[in-house]
C-alpha cells in the first residue's frame, strides 16, 4: 500500500503558515506566516534548516509565496495590498520591487513560464498583469474586474499565455490577450462554493481545482476541431468538468498540487489530512478515474493550508498549516 | 446589476461579503430625543413606529443616504447606483416639466422653472450613429426634441469647454514656470474625468491630489454659465433655474453632486442633474420617437460652439483635447515654437501615447494620454515614486476615453462594441474645430462677466479643489 512517511518537522514561524514553494531546482523551500516573514528552508548535509528568515518586507500577513521560473526572484503577496518581488543573489535576498494598486489584501502572485509577465489577485475582485520591463521594473498591464467576488488564486498555463483564476464567487475564469488587452474567454462554474486553489497538471491541457464545497473537479481542454465534436467558438478552446471527486473530504479542500512527473494529485484539506490520489490505468481524458491512493489523518494538528511536490524530487512533498508548522514528507509506493 | 460606472470607481467597492444594500456604513446621524424610548412597531409596508410607555405613536423617519455622502466615503462607491438613479435620471426632467405644466395650468408663473439642456458632443456623436443621422442634423433634431417636452433652452458644452481648454492651457504654463519652486506643480493631471477624480480622492489622496489641475470641466463650467450668467441675463435666480446636462458617462452625475458645486445661499447645484445618451434612448422610446423623423429646429447659439449655423468642436481627440491644445500653447508661450501638427507615439497599448517636443536635441515638452485604470495606475505609481518625467497627463478612466463612456448607446447586435465605437469616433472627428483663442463670444464672457482671464471671478467660477477622503479602517472587513 502507497504511504505518506514523515521526513521531518520545520519549526520557526509564529503564527499559522499560509504557503509552501518549491524553487524549480528543489532545493529551497520559501514558507509563509500570518507572522509576516518568509522562511527559506534548505539542506546542510542531511538536515533541512532554516536558511533565511525575510522580515522587512510586508506590514501584515503574507498569504502566498512562489519563484521565478529562473530561481532568481521570489515573489510575495500579502494582505497588506502589496507583493514584493525579492532578488537572490550569493543567498542574500533583497526586495527590488513593491507593486503597489490592489485596493486591499493580495491572495496570490504567479510567474508567467517566459518570466516577463506576473499575474496577482486580491479580495478587492480584480486580477492584474504586470509586465516586467528589462531594467526590472514593474508596470501595469492590464486590470480585469471579470469576477464578482474576493479572488482567491491566480495560476499561469504551463507553456501558453493563458492565465486562470479562482474566487469565493464559485467560478473559475480563464484569460488570454485579445487586441491590445487581457480578457476573459471562459468562466468554469461547476462548484458549489469557493474555489480555493487551481493548478495544471504538466502538459497544460488539464487544470484541477479544489473548493469548499469539499470536492475536488478535473476540467479538460478541447481544442478547435477536437475529434471528440466539442463545440469551440473561433480560436479559444473549451474546458469541461470531466471527473469530480467527492466523498472523500470532510471539510474544505483548501489546496490542491499536480506532481507533473508521476501524475499524482495532492490535496490539503480543513479536515487536518493530506490525501494522494492517482489516475487509474484504465482511465481516459474524457472520463477519466482517480484513486484515493493514501491519506495521512492529523497529518497536523490544526487545518492543513497548502502543499507542494518537489519539482525535482518527485516523491518529496511539503505542507503546512495553522499549527505554525511546516512538514516533509515521503511517497512511498 | 451589472455596474455601468467606469472601470476605476468599480475597483472602489471594498466588501465582498454582503450585498450592496447591506454593504453601506456610512453611519447616519439619529436625533435622539431625550426620554424613555418605548417599542417599536413595524407595518405591514415597513414603515416604524415608535410606541411611548404612554401609548403615543410617532412615525419615525428613514434614513436616507444622499449622493454626497457617498462621496465623502471611503468606503463602496457601486452602491450608490440605486441612490443615483432615484437622484439623477430622465424620470427627475419629466417630473420638472410636469410641475412646470402645473404652475402654468394653475397661473403660478413665479414656481416655473427656466429648465436648460446642455447636451455634451460625445452624446451628439453616440445618439448620431444610432440613427443614422449627421451631427448637425442630430443637434437640431435634439433641440426640437427637448423643446417639444417643454425645455426652454437646449446649449452644447463644447461652448464651456472652451473655458476649460484655455484655463487649462494659461494653468499648465503658470505651473511650468513655478516648478523650480513648488515640487508638485508638475506633472499637471488632466481633471476634467470625474471617475479619475473619484478615485484619486479616495484611494490616493494627497500625494496625487496636488499635481491634479484646478480647471473645472466642461459640465461643472456649463453649470456655472447657465446659472449665473445666463440665468442673469433671463432676470431668473440660480434656484429658478433648472438645468440638466446630457453626457457619455455615469461618474458625471457623482460630479455634479459634489459640495463644491452646491450654493448654499441658493440651495441649489450648478448641474441639477445628469442624464447619459442612453438614458436620451431612453426618453425617445418612451415618446415612441425616432430621432430620425423629428423635424429639426434651430440651435440656441448663445451657450452653444457654433460657426455660423454650425456647431463646431476642437482639436484632439474624443476626451477633449486637453493635451492637444496645452502643447500646443505651451510651446509657444515657453519656447516660441509654432506647432502644427502633434506625433502621438503609442506606448504600451493605444490608450498610452506620449508627445514629445524637442529642440536641438533637447526635450522641451513630454506629455502623455493616459486612459483606462491600467494606465492611470502606472501613472500615479511613477508619480508616487517621484519617477514620473511626464509635464502633463490627460487622464480619463475609461479605456479609449470619453467617446467609449459608461453612459453612451450600446452597439446593436449587427455589429461589435469596437466597430460601434469606431463609428462614433469618427463620427466625432468630422466635426470642424475652432481655436477657443479664436472664439468672439468667450472673448466677450471673459471681458464682460468674469472681468478679464486671471481675475479673481475668473479663479473662482473657473477652477476648483480636491478632498482627500480618509480611509476607513474596519477589523470586521478582514478576509482571508
Amino acid at each position: 500500500m502507497p504511504r505518506l512517511e514523515e521526513v521531518t518537522t520545520l519549526d520557526g514561524h509564529i503564527d499559522p503558515v499560509w504557503c509552501v514553494s518549491w524553487s524549480p531546482s528543489g532545493s529551497l523551500l520559501a514558507t509563509c506566516s500570518g507572522d509576516k516573514t518568509i522562511r527559506i528552508w534548505g539542506k546542510e548535509g542531511e538536515k533541512w534548516i532554516c536558511k533565511t528568515v525575510l522580515t522587512d518586507g510586508h506590514t501584515r500577513t503574507v498569504r502566498y509565496v512562489t519563484w521565478s521560473p529562473c530561481g532568481r526572484y521570489l515573489a510575495s503577496a500579502s494582505f497588506d495590498a502589496t507583493v514584493v518581488i525579492w532578488s537572490r543573489k550569493e543567498g542574500e535576498f533583497e526586495s527590488i520591487a513593491t507593486l503597489e494598486g490592489h485596493e486591499n489584501e493580495v491572495k496570490a502572485v504567479t510567474w508567467a513560464s517566459s518570466g516577463s509577465l506576473i499575474a496577482t489577485c486580491s479580495r478587492d475582485k480584480s486580477v492584474w498583469i504586470w509586465e516586467v520591463t528589462e531594467d526590472e521594473e514593474f508596470e501595469c498591464a492590464s486590470v480585469m474586474s471579470s469576477h464578482s467576488q474576493d479572488v482567491k488564486h491566480v495560476i499561469w498555463h504551463p507553456n501558453k499565455e493563458i492565465l486562470a483564476s479562482c474566487s469565493y464567487d464559485d467560478t473559475i475564469k480563464l484569460y488570454k490577450e485579445d487586441n491590445d488587452d487581457w480578457t476573459c474567454f471562459q468562466t468554469l462554474a461547476s462548484h458549489d462554493s469557493t474555489v480555493w486553489k487551481i493548478c495544471f497538471d504538466q502538459s497544460g491541457s488539464r487544470l484541477a481545482s479544489c473548493s469548499d464545497d469539499k470536492t475536488v473537479k478535473i476540467w479538460q481542454e478541447y481544442l478547435p476541431g477536437n475529434e471528440e465534436g466539442v463545440v469551440t467558438h473561433g480560436t479559444n478552446s473549451v474546458w469541461k468538468c470531466v471527473c469530480t471527486l467527492s466523498g472523500y473530504h470532510e471539510r474544505a479542500v483548501y489546496d490542491i498540487n499536480w506532481n507533473h512527473v508521476t501524475g499524482h494529485l495532492v490535496t490539503a484539506c480543513g479536515d487536518d489530512s493530506i490525501r494522494v490520489f492517482g489516475e487509474d490505468a484504465e482511465s481516459n481524458k474524457n472520463e477519466p478515474k482517480f484513486s484515493l491512493m493514501t491519506v495521512i489523518n492529523h497529518a497536523h494538528s490544526q487545518d492543513v493550508n497548502s502543499v507542494s511536490w518537489n519539482p525535482k524530487i518527485p516523491n518529496l512533498l511539503a505542507s503546512c498549516s495553522d499549527d505554525n508548522q511546516v512538514k516533509l514528507w515521503r511517497y512511498v509506493e | 446589476m451589472a455596474s455601468h460606472f467606469s472601470g476605476a470607481l468599480q475597483l472602489t467597492d471594498l466588501d465582498d461579503y454582503i450585498t450592496p444594500s447591506q454593504e453601506c456604513i456610512k453611519p447616519v446621524k439619529v436625533e435622539r430625543r431625550p426620554g424613555k424610548v418605548g417599542k417599536i412597531r413595524i407595518e405591514d409596508d415597513g414603515s416604524y413606529f415608535q410606541v411611548s410607555e404612554i401609548g403615543e405613536e410617532k412615525k419615525l423617519e428613514k434614513a436616507k443616504i444622499t449622493l454626497n455622502d457617498c462621496l465623502a466615503c471611503s468606503g463602496c462607491i457601486t452602491s450608490a447606483e440605486t441612490v443615483l438613479i432615484t437622484q439623477q435620471s430622465q424620470d427627475e426632467l419629466y417630473k420638472v416639466l410636469e410641475q412646470n405644466k402645473i404652475a402654468m395650468q394653475n397661473g403660478n408663473t413665479e414656481e416655473r422653472k427656466l429648465v436648460v439642456v446642455s447636451i455634451a458632443p460625445q452624446c451628439r456623436a453616440s445618439l448620431a450613429v444610432k440613427y443614422n443621422l449627421t451631427l448637425q442634423q442630430t443637434a437640431r433634431k435634439l433641440t426640437a426634441f427637448l423643446k417639444n417636452l417643454g425645455v426652454d433652452h437646449v446649449f452644447d458644452t463644447n461652448f464651456s469647454r472652451n473655458f476649460s481648454l484655455l484655463e487649462s492651457c494659461r494653468e499648465f504654463v503658470s505651473r511650468y514656470r513655478e516648478r523650480e519652486n513648488n515640487k508638485t506643480a508638475l506633472p499637471m493631471l488632466a481633471s476634467a474625468c470625474p471617475g479619475w477624480i473619484c478615485y484619486a480622492e479616495k484611494t490616493h489622496g494627497s500625494y496625487v491630489l496636488p499635481y491634479i489641475s484646478t480647471t473645472k470641466s466642461p459640465q461643472q463650467i456649463m453649470g456655472s454659465l447657465v446659472k449665473e450668467y445666463f440665468g442673469k441675463l433671463k432676470g431668473q435666480r440660480p434656484d429658478q433655474v433648472y438645468h440638466v446636462t446630457v453626457m457619455p458617462c455615469f461618474d458625471k452625475k457623482l460630479e455634479a453632486s459634489r459640495s463644491d458645486f452646491y450654493s448654499d445661499v441658493f440651495s441649489t447645484r450648478d448641474v441639477d442633474c445628469v442624464i447619459t445618451s442612453g438614458e436620451v434612448e431612453k426618453m425617445l422610446e418612451k415618446e415612441g420617437i425616432n430621432l430620425a423623423d423629428v423635424s429639426e429646429m434651430s440651435l440656441d447659439t448663445i451657450l452653444s460652439n457654433v460657426f455660423g449655423e454650425e456647431l463646431v468642436g476642437h482639436d484632439g481627440g474624443g476626451s477633449g483635447g486637453y493635451l492637444e491644445h496645452i502643447i500646443k500653447y505651451a510651446a509657444k508661450e515657453l519656447f516660441d515654437l509654432e506647432l502644427q501638427n502633434i506625433e502621438y507615439n503609442v506606448l504600451r497599448n493605444k490608450d498610452f501615447q506620449e508627445v514629445v517636443i524637442e529642440k536641438d536635441g533637447q526635450v522641451l515638452l513630454k506629455m502623455a494620454l493616459a486612459y483606462g485604470f491600467r494606465n492611470i495606475q502606472n501613472i500615479v505609481q511613477k508619480i508616487k515614486r517621484k519617477k514620473c518625467q511626464y509635464h502633463f497627463v490627460e487622464i480619463m478612466a475609461c479605456p479609449s476615453g470619453c467617446t467609449n463612456g459608461g453612459g453612451q448607446i450600446r452597439n446593436d447586435p449587427d455589429e461589435t462594441a469596437n466597430e460601434r465605437l469606431t463609428r462614433v469616433n469618427e463620427l466625432y472627428k468630422s466635426e470642424k474645430t475652432i481655436s477657443p483663442f479664436d472664439h468672439a463670444d468667450v472673448k466677450r464672457i471673459y471681458d464682460e462677466w468674469l472681468n478679464g482671464t486671471d481675475s479673481e471671478k475668473s479663479n473662482s467660477l473657473l477652477h476648483t479643489q480636491y478632498h482627500e477622503v480618509e480611509k476607513m479602517t474596519n477589523a470586521l472587513n478582514i478576509k482571508w
